[in-house]
C-alpha cells in the first residue's frame, strides 16, 4: 500500500489529521456550522505540534537530531571550502599514514596462515645463540617427529629457487620442499587433483608428485585442468603435476610465493639425508587436541637431549661441550616461518609511533582551525542559547561537524593507505621480490574506524566546548577572549612539542643513514657490477675452475671493463664466513676465539673492488691446486697476529692446510656497513676444490659510467664460457648495499618525511595563531605606536610570544623525546638517542622555522598605521 | 455539562489496552469508546491519547497497521499483541488490587 513507503512524520501527520477531521465531521452531524465545527475541532484538539512533539519523543529524537546535526555540518562545512580542503588533506595524510603503516604491521605480525586452526601450529626449532629460530637436519627431523606425543603431526620445509624445463623451455621458479606430512599438518585441501601425500616421500624410481599453487596455475596455465598430468623436469628428474593448492593458500613464508611444491626427499642428495649436521629444514608441527606450546617444549627437551649426546660424541673432546650446549624449543608458528616479523617488527612499530605523532599533530591542528572558527561563530552560539538550547546539543553540533572531517578525511586516507602501503612494500623489497599483500582486510578497516572516531574525539571535544563554556558564562566574557587565547596558544605549543619529537626522530634515524653512507668501507662499491650463475649440472673440479676463469676473462676482455674478478662470500651482503684457524708462531688464549673472517676470490679482487694492498701481492695464474697454498690477510689479522713483524712468508692452518701468507691488504667490511672490522683470510678459488661456479658472485669494474650497460652481453658471455651456464642475479654493487640497509633507508626516508610535514603542519598551525592574535590586537599595537613604541619594537613584541611558545613548544618535546627514542636503540649507528648535538640541531631547525612562521604577522603588526588602528572597531 | 474525572496517572495505558483489546480500532475510535464506556465521565485528551498509543507501540504491546476507516478514509489502527495481552491482564489484577487498597481505606476513614 502506498502510504507504508511514507516516512513516520507523515505518517504521524495523517493520524492526527484523521482525528481533527472526525472531530469535525461529528459536530457538524451534530448540527453545527462548518466554519464553527472547526473552530471547535481546532480549540479541542489543542496544540497539535505539541502533541507530535510528544509523540516524537516517544519515538526517540537523537537519530533524528543527528541527522539534522550532520546536515548542517556538511552546509556549513561547505560554505568554507578552503578550511574543508586543508583539514581533510591533514586528515587523510595522518589516517593514511596510520592505516599504511598498520596495514604492514597486520601483514607482518598480525595475520595468521589460511589453513585450519592455524593457533594449533608450532616450530619444532634449535635455537641460534642470538636467540633465533633455526633450521633442523633430516636426521633430526625424522627423530624428532617419532619422539615427540602432543604433536599429532610434522613436516619439514625447504625453499628453494630450481630451474626447471617444462615444454622444452627453461624457467626459474619458487619452489617448496616438503615431506610428505605438509599439507595434512597444515588441514589444508586440494583445490584440483591431489596434494602431496606421504607416500610420496618414498624415493621410486617412477615420476615423483609435484603440486602447483593457485597463482602459478592461473599465471601458467590460465586454470585449465589439464595442468594436472603434466610433466616438467628439474635436472634429471622428471616430476608430474598431480594437485593445485587452495587460492588463499600462498605457502608457509611470509613475503614468498612458492609455485611449485616438490617432494622434499627427491631433493636432498644421499648425503643431506643422511648427514645430522646438515641443517637447512624448518619444522612444523600440529599440537594434539588439548595439549599446549608449553607441554610440547618441555617434552622436546628430552630427546633433544639424547640427540646432542649422541652428537657429541662423533666430535672432539674440545668441541664437546659447544654441541652439548645447543638449545632446542616448540614455538608458536600460526603465521608460519615468519622471519619477517623478526626483521621488521621493531622498525614497523617504531613507524608506528611517529605516524601516531603525526596524527595528533594533525588533530591539534585541526583542533586550532575549529576553534577559530568557533569564534567566529560565537554571536550565532551565543543566539541559540539564549534560546534555550541546551549546551550537549550545541557540543553535539561540533562533534558532527568535526565527524563529517573525520569521515571524509578517512575515506581519503584510506585510498591514500593503499597506494603508500603498497609503496612501502615496494622500499622493503628493493628491488628483489616480497610477496606482501596489504589489501585492507577488517583488522585495517576497523583500526581505519577507530582512529577516525578518535580523531574526530580529539579535534571536535576542546573548541566545542571552549565555544559553549564561553557563552554560558556571559559574566566571564573577558576572561573568555584571554581563554581562547590560552587554549589556542597551548595547542601551538603542544604541536611544536610534537614537532620537536619527530624532528629528533628524523634528525637520528637520517643521520644513521648518513653515518652508515659515509662508514670507511675499505672498498669501493661505485662502478662495480655483479652477477652470479645456475649451471644445469654438477661440473668435475678441473672443468669448474676452467669455467670460473673463462667467465672472469671474458667479463675483463669487455670493452670499458677496467678490471674483474669473483668472490665466495659478497662483502656487506650479510653473508659471513668464519673458520677456526691456526697461526704458527701464536698461541691463542683460552678464552680468546680461534675464528676469523674467511672468502675465498679470484685473481685481482682487490684491484676490482678498489681495496689497497699494502704489501706482498694478490693471486695470479701462478697459484694454481698444485703450487704452494697461499693465503692474503688484511691489516687487522697482520696485527694482531703478527704485530710489528712481516706477515709475509708466515704460515696459517685451516682445516689441516697450511697457506704461506703472500699479501696484506687494507681492512674493508665484510658482514654489513654497520660491523666492524674482522680479521680475514683470503685464500685463491683455484686452491679450493668442491665448489661450483654457482658459488661465486662475479665482479666487473668499469672504467667510467654506469656498470648496468654490461648487463645486455651477460647472458651470452657465460653461455659462451659454457652452455650448460645461465645467468641470475645481476646488479650494481651500490644496489646491494643499498639492500643491505633497507631498513635504514625506509626508517630516514619515513623519519625525515615526517619530520618535515610535523614542521610545515606546526608552523602553519602557529602562523594561523599568531595572524588571528595580531588581528585582534590592532588596537593595542596602535595604542602602543602611538605611545612611541618603535616598529621594531612590535616586530619584537610579537616574536617573543613565538620565542615563549618555542621555548616551551621545544623543552616539552625534547623531554619527551628523550624519553622516547631509546626504544629506537639498536637500530640507530653512529648517533646516540641522548646525543645533545641531535637535540640541540633539532631546536634549531625548530626554531628556524617557527621565525619564519611568526615573521609575516610580526611584520604586519609593525606596519599598523596607529591612526587607522585606533579607529579600529 | 457532563461532569468529567482527571485519569488517574498510570491508567490511560491500561484502558487504551482494554480498548483495543476488543478490536482493531483507531486513535479516534479509542477516545469515543472511552467516553461512551464510561458515559462521558472520562475524557481523554488527545495531547496525551497520541503519545500513549505511540509509546505502547514502541513497548511492543500495540501493534499498528493502515487501514481504510468506516468513512472511507485511511486510518492507523492499533491493535494487541501477545506481550500486550499479557500487559493487559496484568495491570487488570494490579487495578484490581489497587481499587480494594483504595476502597477499603475510604470506607474505613468513614
Amino acid at each position: 500500500m502506498w502510504f507504508r513507503k511514507r516516512g513516520p512524520e507523515a505518517q504521524l501527520n495523517a493520524e492526527l489529521r484523521y482525528h481533527f477531521e472526525r472531530l469535525i465531521r461529528e459536530s457538524i452531524e451534530s448540527g453545527m456550522e462548518p466554519e464553527e465545527a472547526r473552530r471547535r475541532a481546532q480549540l479541542e484538539f489543542g496544540g497539535i505540534e505539541q502533541i507530535k512533539e510528544e509523540c516524537r519523543d516517544v519515538h526517540g529524537r537523537w537519530l533524528d537530531d543527528f541527522g539534522k546535526d550532520l546536515h548542517y555540518a556538511v552546509r556549513t562545512l561547505r560554505r568554507s571550502p578552503g578550511f574543508l580542503v586543508v583539514s581533510v588533506l591533514s586528515l587523510a595524510l595522518g589516517i593514511g599514514a596510520n592505516t599504511a603503516i598498520f596495514s604492514l604491521i597486520n601483514a607482518v605480525m598480525l595475520r595468521p596462515l589460511p589453513v585450519k586452526e592455524p593457533g594449533r601450529l608450532v616450530q619444532i626449532s634449535r635455537i641460534m645463540p642470538n636467540g633465533q629460530p633455526g633450521v633442523v637436519s633430516y636426521p633430526l627431523f625424522q627423530y624428532l617427529r617419532v619422539n615427540l606425543q602432543s604433536i599429532s603431526a610434522a613436516s619439514a620445509e625447504w625453499a628453494a629457487e630450481p630451474a626447471i624445463l617444462m615444454d622444452g623451455a627453461e624457467e626459474v621458479i619458487s619452489a617448496e620442499l616438503v615431506s610428505g606430512d605438509q599439507y595434512s599438518v597444515l588441514g589444508i585441501e586440494a583445490t584440483a587433483g591431489r596434494l602431496l601425500e606421504p607416500a610420496d616421500d618414498v624415493v621410486s624410481p617412477g615420476s615423483p608428485a609435484a603440486v602447483i599453487s593457485y597463482g602459478y596455475w592461473q599465471r601458467r596455465f590460465g586454470l585449465d585442468p589439464a595442468a594436472i598430468g603434466k610433466t616438467f623436469s628439474i635436472r634429471n628428474n622428471v616430476f608430474t603435476i598431480v594437485g593445485v593448492t587452495p587460492q588463499r593458500y600462498h605457502g608457509t613464508r611470509l613475503g614468498r610465493y612458492p609455485d611449485i611444491t616438490l617432494p622434499l626427499t627427491m631433493m636432498l642428495s644421499d648425503g643431506q639425508r643422511r648427514e645430522s649436521t646438515f641443517n637447512m629444514l624448518s619444522m612444523m608441527g600440529r599440537l594434539k587436541p588439548g595439549g599446549t606450546i608449553g607441554q610440547a617444549n618441555a617434552e622436546l627437551q628430552a630427546p633433544w637431549r639424547s640427540f646432542l649426546e649422541v652428537e657429541a660424541v662423533k666430535v672432539s673432546e674440545k668441541d664437546r661441550p659447544g654441541i652439548l650446549s645447543q638449545r632446542a624449543a616448540v614455538l608458536s608458528a600460526y603465521d608460519g616461518f615468519n622471519s619477517l616479523r623478526r626483521s621488521y617488527s621493531k622498525p614497523l612499530l617504531v613507524l608506528m609511533g611517529i605516524v601516531a605523532l603525526v596524527l595528533l599533530l594533525a588533530c591539534a591542528n585541526l583542533s586550532g582551525l575549529l576553534l577559530a572558527r568557533a569564534e567566529s561563530r560565537q554571536r550565532e552560539i551565543s543566539i541559540r542559547l539564549a534560546m534555550g538550547a541546551r549546551a550537549g546539543r550545541l557540543m553535539r553540533q561540533f562533534l558532527a561537524e568535526s565527524l563529517v572531517l573525520a569521515i571524509l578525511g578517512g575515506s581519503a586516507g584510506l585510498l591514500l593507505a593503499f597506494w603508500l602501503s603498497s609503496a612501502l612494500v615496494g622500499m622493503l623489497a628493493n628491488g628483489s621480490t616480497l610477496l606482501l599483500s596489504t589489501a585492507p582486510d577488517w583488522r585495517v578497516l576497523a583500526f581505519t574506524g577507530a582512529i577516525s572516531l578518535l580523531v574526530c574525539l580529539l579535534a571536535g571535544v576542546a573548541p566545542g566546548w571552549h565555544a559553549v563554556q564561553a557563552n554560558i558564562n556571559p559574566s566571564l566574557k573577558e576572561v573568555r577572549s584571554g581563554g581562547r587565547r590560552h587554549l589556542g596558544k597551548a595547542l601551538v605549543v603542544a604541536q611544536l612539542s610534537i614537532s620537536m619529537v619527530l624532528v629528533v626522530a628524523a634528525t637520528l634515524f637520517v643521520g644513521t643513514l648518513v653515518k652508515l653512507y659515509s662508514v670507511d668501507r675499505g672498498l669501493r662499491t661505485d662502478g662495480v657490477l655483479t652477477f652470479s650463475v645456475r649451471s644445469r649440472e654438477r661440473y668435475p673440479q678441473t672443468r669448474c675452475w676452467a669455467v670460473q676463469s673463462a667467465i672472469v676473462d671474458r667479463m675483463a676482455a669487455l670493452p670499458g671493463v677496467a678490471s674483474a674478478s669473483a668472490v665466495q662470500v659478497v662483502p656487506i651482503s650479510g653473508g659471513l664466513w668464519t673458520r677456526a684457524i691456526e697461526v704458527e708462531g701464536y698461541t691463542f688464549r683460552s678464552d680468546e676465539s680461534e675464528a676469523v673472517g674467511f672468502n675465498v676470490i679470484a685473481p685481482k679482487y682487490f684491484a676490482t673492488l678498489g681495496t689497497p694492498l699494502l704489501s706482498g701481492r694478490e693471486f695470479d695464474s701462478r697459484d694454481t691446486n698444485t703450487a704452494r697454498k697461499v693465503a692474503i690477510v688484511n691489516e687487522s689479522f697482520a696485527r694482531h697476529f703478527f704485530g710489528a713483524q712481516s706477515p709475509l712468508g708466515r704460515r696459517v692452518t685451516s682445516l689441516k692446510v697450511a697457506y704461506e701468507v703472500v699479501g696484506v691488504v687494507k681492512d674493508a667490511k665484510y658482514q654489513s656497513l654497520r660491523s666492524g672490522v674482522l680479521k680475514t683470510m683470503y685464500i685463491p678459488w683455484t686452491q679450493r676444490e668442491g665448489e661450483q661456479p654457482s658459488s661465486y658472485s662475479f665482479l666487473a669494474r668499469v672504467a667510467a659510467g654506469n656498470p648496468m650497460r654490461l648487463a645486455a652481453g651477460l647472458e651470452k658471455l657465460v653461455r659462451d664460457a659454457d652452455p650448460g651456464l645461465r645467468l641470475r642475479g645481476t646488479q650494481t654493487y651500490s644496489t646491494l648495499v643499498d639492500q643491505s640497509i633497507v631498513t635504514e633507508r625506509v626508517m630516514a626516508t619515513l623519519g625525515g618525511f615526517f619530520g618535515l610535514l610535523a614542521l610545515l603542519v606546526a608552523c602553519l598551525g602557529m602562523f594561523g595563531v599568531l595572524a588571528f592574535q595580531v588581528s585582534r590586537r590592532i588596537n593595542e599595537i596602535g595604542l602602543r605606536m602611538a605611545l612611541g613604541a618603535s616598529r621594531s619594537g612590535i616586530v619584537v613584541l610579537i616574536l617573543r610570544e613565538v620565542a615563549a611558545m618555542l621555548a616551551l613548544g621545544s623543552g616539552i618535546g625534547a623531554a619527551a623525546a628523550l624519553a622516547l627514542t631509546g626504544l629506537a636503540g639498536k637500530m640507530l649507528f653512529g648517533v646516540t638517542p641522548t646525543q645533545p648535538t641531535v637535540f640541540i640541531l633539532s631546536a634549531l631547525v625548530l626554531a628556524v622555522a617557527a621565525l619564519a612562521a611568526g615573521w609575516l604577522p610580526a611584520r604586519r603588526a609593525s606596519r599598523v598605521d596607529p591612526i587607522v588602528a585606533l579607529r579600529h572597531e | 455539562m457532563e461532569q468529567k474525572s482527571d485519569l488517574l496517572q498510570g491508567t490511560l495505558d491500561v484502558l487504551i489496552l482494554k480498548i483495543v483489546d476488543l478490536g482493531p480500532i483507531h486513535g479516534y475510535g479509542i477516545a469515543q469508546r472511552i467516553r461512551q464506556i464510561s458515559k462521558k465521565v472520562l475524557q481523554v485528551q488527545q495531547g496525551s491519547l497520541y503519545p500513549a498509543l505511540h509509546r505502547l507501540e514502541k513497548r511492543g504491546w500495540l501493534r499498528a497497521e493502515w487501514g481504510e476507516a468506516e468513512t472511507g478514509r485511511e486510518a492507523k489502527f492499533y491493535s494487541l499483541t501477545k506481550v500486550g495481552r499479557k500487559q493487559l491482564e496484568a495491570e487488570r489484577a494490579n487495578w484490581d488490587r489497587l481499587s480494594e487498597a483504595v476502597t477499603m481505606i475510604l470506607r474505613t476513614a468513614e
